[in-house]
């Protein structure tokens, strides 16, 4: 069985949950549908916001140095890191440089993809997550399962808990309102103290050199003007040219993820406050290898929404964790191979290839077109699975004869008619496991087209 | 629907309060349903609290602002340096108004950026609501970091 599988078996073990999960995730997707059914010209904008980003990809550099110029030339700090030990190394230094004692930090996937918060926890720096749900994951000690909903794994009960411990709320209170009201006050007190703020980066725009980030709590505004010094972290694939590309991404941004019109928040940063720094840290870790390959480059273009996460029938059914990679869901597949083919060899066979993913992406990322590419390449560079090497070798011998093909289904016609259930269903039958097949037909399709067509 | 209804549809979906006032009622709305309203559209009060501490600034209450201009599609109000004596004010806030002249409503996002000039701004934000969250099993909560409520009085 594939990690994944096994994982996923792990999740489906408790049914209510994972019926739960698949059943909220399929809200958000009816509600992103409602919204963006409300807009006429939905699908222009996603061509549009393609485009764009078709374009910055083919001219990052030159977008990448007009933004640099201008932040620069507002006084922002603008800082280069190539991988992740360069990038976490970059956020150490500028908190030893500015002797800061209280960190807060709102959601970035590119510190979750670099290990910041662990780095900096071996260095004795611990730093205070300020989105609910990712503070609830810190407090446990776990993984996001999904970019935009971190902690929709977990059950009220399991997060009351888990503030009873930490925060000292009423053993075995569950309530929503009760407890995200105790972590409102518990995280206004990081604010207040804060000395540094870190946030991630939605959308940097190269003509004016400003970052803008988009939240409904409000946490990132929080920390930023909190503390005298702001740190946004970007991935170089975060730049768009001008102010007015703006318009058409924050119209699909929150309708895409959350099936909310607008976040509540949309900041636009682009100089420091007054007597404050500001910081803008942009690493490669691995973009430009995979810039370089044309087929996998559209990856690029991800918004981070989360759309192709709460529509993929796998990854509802499946959880986020079963994923293992830091981004999960369909996106996460086609980025994760490109880090380490081996290691996550079995990520693009965890989908069905029904391609919708794709077809809510905002970017119009070609998702499903990429995870097939990836099952390819993955197959030619060994680095499947033996058992699925073979078998696929096999098909392809039967599928590309005609003679044999007839013959095995005729064979197979009649095997499963008379062959004993613990036969056909035994160990090295994969796909039988949890499924019956139908009762086999009399005839092929074949047979059947030749016989009718004659009438 | 005109774009003064979507807007305040769009509004009160994500839990925003709006209030339709003409100008001369504006004063006696402000005093009866928020006495201790901090009115930073009056200059004094700003000067007071350009350098007011972080622990001042929790205490307050109620805040007013003047957004510059909203869009009717999402219900986004648009503040900037400007128009905050600190940043942090329209968030550190317990409760949140913003006034928007009716003349002030452009339909879509893509209008908005027309009206802006991010070159010139160090900080700006689009509010369309009051803070919230639905990080624990999906149900919506008002109030995660940021104001916990939002009025907004639109002026004609
Ligand atoms: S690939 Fe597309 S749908 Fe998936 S997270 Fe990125 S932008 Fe959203």
């Amino acid at each position: 069985m594939s990690e994944h599988a096994k994982k996923a078996k792990l999740f489906l073990a408790d049914e209510s949950r994972s019926r739960w999960h698949d059943e909220t995730l399929w809200m958000v997707r009816q509600k992103r549908d409602h919204v963006a059914g409300m807009v006429p010209e939905w699908e222009d904008l996603r061509q549009q916001a393609s485009d764009i980003k078709t374009d910055v990809l083919e001219h990052l550099p030159k977008y990448l140095q007009q933004f640099e110029e201008k932040a620069t030339h507002h006084g922002v700090i603008v800082l280069h890191a190539k991988d992740a030990n360069e990038f976490n190394q970059l956020i150490l230094s500028i908190i030893e440089k500015h002797e800061a004692k209280n960190i807060v930090k709102s959601k970035s996937m590119l510190t979750e993809e670099c290990g910041l918060n662990r780095f900096l926890h071996t260095r004795g720096i611990e730093v205070t997550d300020t989105d609910l749900g990712e503070r609830i994951i810190q407090f446990r000690g776990e993984a996001p399962s999904h970019i935009v909903l971190p902690a929709i794994h977990l059950k009220k009960e399991e997060i009351g808990e888990t503030f009873h411990e930490k925060l000292g709320t009423e053993a075995g209170a569950s309530d929503p309102t009760y407890l995200t009201r105790a972590a409102r006050l518990h995280l206004r007190q990081k604010f207040l103290s804060a000395d540094l703020a870190i946030t991630g980066v939605n959308f940097a725009i190269a003509e004016t050199g400003t970052v803008v980030v988009c939240t409904n709590e409000g946490n990132a505004d929080m920390g930023v003007h909190c503390a005298p010094i702001q740190v946004h972290c970007m991935g170089i694939e975060k730049i768009i040219p001008r102010q007015t590309d703006l318009g058409i991404f924050t119209r699909l941004l929150a309708r895409s993820a959350t099936g909310q019109h607008v976040t509540t928040y949309t900041s636009h940063y682009g100089k420091a406050k007054p007597g404050g720094t500001m910081y803008v840290v942009i690493a490669d870790n691995g973009r430009t290898p995979q810039l370089a390959e044309p087929k996998y480059r559209q990856a690029l273009k991800c918004l981070r929404c989360g759309a192709c996460m709460n529509t993929c029938p796998v990854f509802r059914r499946s959880g986020g964790h079963s994923y293992g990679y830091t981004i999960p869901g369909p996106i996460g597949s086609i980025l994760a191979p490109r880090r380490d083919e081996k290691k996550w060899s079995d990520l693009p066979i965890a989908s069905s290839l029904c391609g919708s993913c794709s077809n809510v992406c905002p970017a119009k990322v070609n998702i499903h077109e990429q995870l097939y590419a990836w099952r390819q390449d993955l197959m030619q560079h060994k680095k499947t699975s033996w058992l699925k090497r073979v078998t696929m070798k096999i098909t392809g011998i039967v599928l590309a004869n005609n003679g044999l093909y007839n013959l095995l289904g005729f064979a197979a016609r009649k095997a499963l008619k008379y062959l004993p259930h613990s036969w056909v269903y035994m160990p090295l039958n994969a796909w039988g496991r949890g499924r019956e097949l139908p009762l086999p037909p009399k005839q092929s399709f074949k047979q059947w087209y030749k016989q009718n067509r004659k009438k | 629907m005109n774009n003064i209804d979507i807007l305040k549809e769009r509004l009160e979906n994500a839990g925003a309060s709006v209030i339709l006032l003409t100008e001369n009622q504006l004063q006696s709305c402000l005093e009866t349903h928020f006495p201790s309203i901090l009115n930073f559209t009056d200059t004094v009060t700003c000067e007071e609290y350009r350098k007011a501490s972080l622990e001042k600034m929790e205490k307050i209450d109620t805040a007013l602002f003047a957004g510059r201009f909203a869009v009717a599609e999402n219900g986004a109000i648009w503040l900037e340096d400007e128009d905050l004596p600190q940043r942090v004010l329209p968030f550190i806030t317990q409760k949140l108004v913003l006034q928007i002249h009716v003349s002030k409503v452009v339909d879509t996002m893509q209008e908005a950026y027309q009206q802006i000039s991010l070159q010139n701004t160090g900080f700006g934000v689009f509010i369309s609501g009051p803070s919230k969250t639905a990080d624990i099993e999906q149900s919506l909560v008002y109030g995660a970091h940021g104001a916990r409520e939002l009025t907004v009085i639109m002026l004609s």
